[in-house]
């Protein structure tokens, strides 16, 4: 049998049984990407809070999307900022950051990242854990490693990048980078400064910034 | 042809890592975790069980001289399918291992087993080759994964067993996967001695 005939035949029937599988999968998939995003919305900004709300359409400006989070009665309950920051240690790293009015963080989650497993991906939790979660740890691990290190600070809800220096303490500022990944943490908050920057004007760290300050 | 002797012989004999040492890559890569290990084992068993199927079904239907590509066309085609597969219906797994799922097209056991097996017996005897290589690349990377999670991270499938002040994270990242992997197929080799 001619040999062009039959690979062209296969890729005809390759073909056709991927689009048909497409066409099944375009839906689901659709509903996925728009429910995460809906939920990442909600939890960066509502947090627990049970309020009813309504979501503007999307805003897309320099490479960055807002989402206008409004009460039933029309009130800014806060902006959900989707930003990008290139330079990860594993490549991109995609966060949306919620804010309320004036500025103070709500929330934020972790949407795309390529970081270490163990290391940098930690960067989905770190960032809002009170320090002294991280460090508990059984009393017999104490008695043979030694009491756990005093406190850090890496919490950055609450926070407002406007008013807080918000880079690693490293650089002089007041958040604690995620141990052994000092990249991904300078990435994370480049991109939360970069999301508070495009809804503000300007950030904190705007001011010290190429100034090797210290406190 | 023995059926169940076939599967028996893709997870000890030829066990596709520890000892013919095929796809690496993957194997170095995706195994991080235990969990995974084990999501990028049956997906590379789905595959692979797919594709042994129908080249063994169009065995005599492909000129010798195309082969290579038509071979190729049916991996990529089960690849992509799973891939939307994943995505629509085991979101969370596809974020884990989203990047290497297209990688199964290139990797070689899918395209070994069809020149080697496949191309050669019939379908239920490639049906088999398929599930047995499959569960035996998947013991392997499960394994690793356990070993590299456990060490590195101190946890099993995500459960915590050692305070994380005790992880040695040189196995999470690369050079510990291949310390990990020498020391398996040592252990696996010494095993095989010691029953010869």
């Amino acid at each position: 049998m001619n040999m062009a005939l039959v690979l062209t035949l296969i890729a005809v029937v390759a073909a056709g049984l991927l689009a048909w599988v497409n066409n099944v999968t375009t839906g689901p998939i659709e509903a996925i990407n728009n429910a995460a995003i809906e939920n990442g919305i909600k939890s960066v900004i509502l947090g627990d809070r049970d309020i009813k709300f309504t979501v503007e359409d999307p805003v897309e400006r320099e490479g960055f999307i807002f989402h206008n989070v409004n009460d039933m009665n029309g009130n800014l309950l806060g902006t959900a900022v989707e930003s990008t920051d290139k330079n990860g240690f594993g490549g991109a790293l995609k966060v949306m950051v919620g804010f309320d009015p004036e500025g103070v963080i709500l929330g934020y989650t972790v949407l795309e990242h390529s970081e270490t497993p163990g290391l940098g991906a930690q960067a989905d939790g770190w960032f809002r854990q009170k320090s002294a979660d991280v460090k508990e740890q059984p009393l017999v691990v104490n008695v043979l490693l030694g009491a756990p290190e005093k406190p850090g600070n890496h919490n950055i809800i609450g926070m407002n990048p406007g008013d807080d220096l918000m880079t690693v303490s490293k650089d002089g500022g007041q958040v604690d980078a995620i141990t052994a990944s000092t990249i991904t943490s300078k990435a994370f908050l480049r991109a939360v400064n970069a999301a508070y920057k495009a809804v503000f004007g300007y950030t904190a760290a705007d001011a010290v910034s190429g100034a090797s300050s210290q406190n | 042809m023995n059926y169940f002797k076939t599967i028996i012989n893709g997870i000890v004999k030829e066990n596709p890592t520890f000892v013919l040492l095929l796809g690496m890559c993957p194997t170095l890569a995706t195994t991080t975790s235990a969990i995974n290990g084990l999501g990028m084992g049956v997906a590379t068993m789905f595959v692979l069980i797919c594709s042994n199927t129908f080249i063994s079904l169009l065995k005599n239907l492909i000129p010798d001289g195309v082969r290579i590509p038509c071979y190729i066309v049916v991996i990529a085609s089960f690849v992509t399918l799973l891939q939307m597969l994943m995505q629509a219906y085991v979101p969370d797994l596809y974020k884990t291992l989203g990047i290497f799922i297209p990688l199964i097209v290139v990797n070689c056991i899918i395209l070994g087993r069809a020149e080697a097996f496949a191309a050669k017996n019939n379908v239920l005897a490639s049906i088999c080759d398929g599930i047995g290589i499959g569960i035996g690349f998947t013991i392997a990377l499960t394994l690793l994964g356990f070993v590299r999670e456990l060490l590195g991270n101190g946890a099993v499938f995500g459960y915590r067993i050692f305070p994380e002040s005790m992880n040695m994270l040189v196995f999470v990242l690369a050079p510990g996967a291949f310390i990990t992997l020498g020391l398996l197929m040592a252990v696996v080799n010494s095993i095989k001695n010691r029953k010869a």
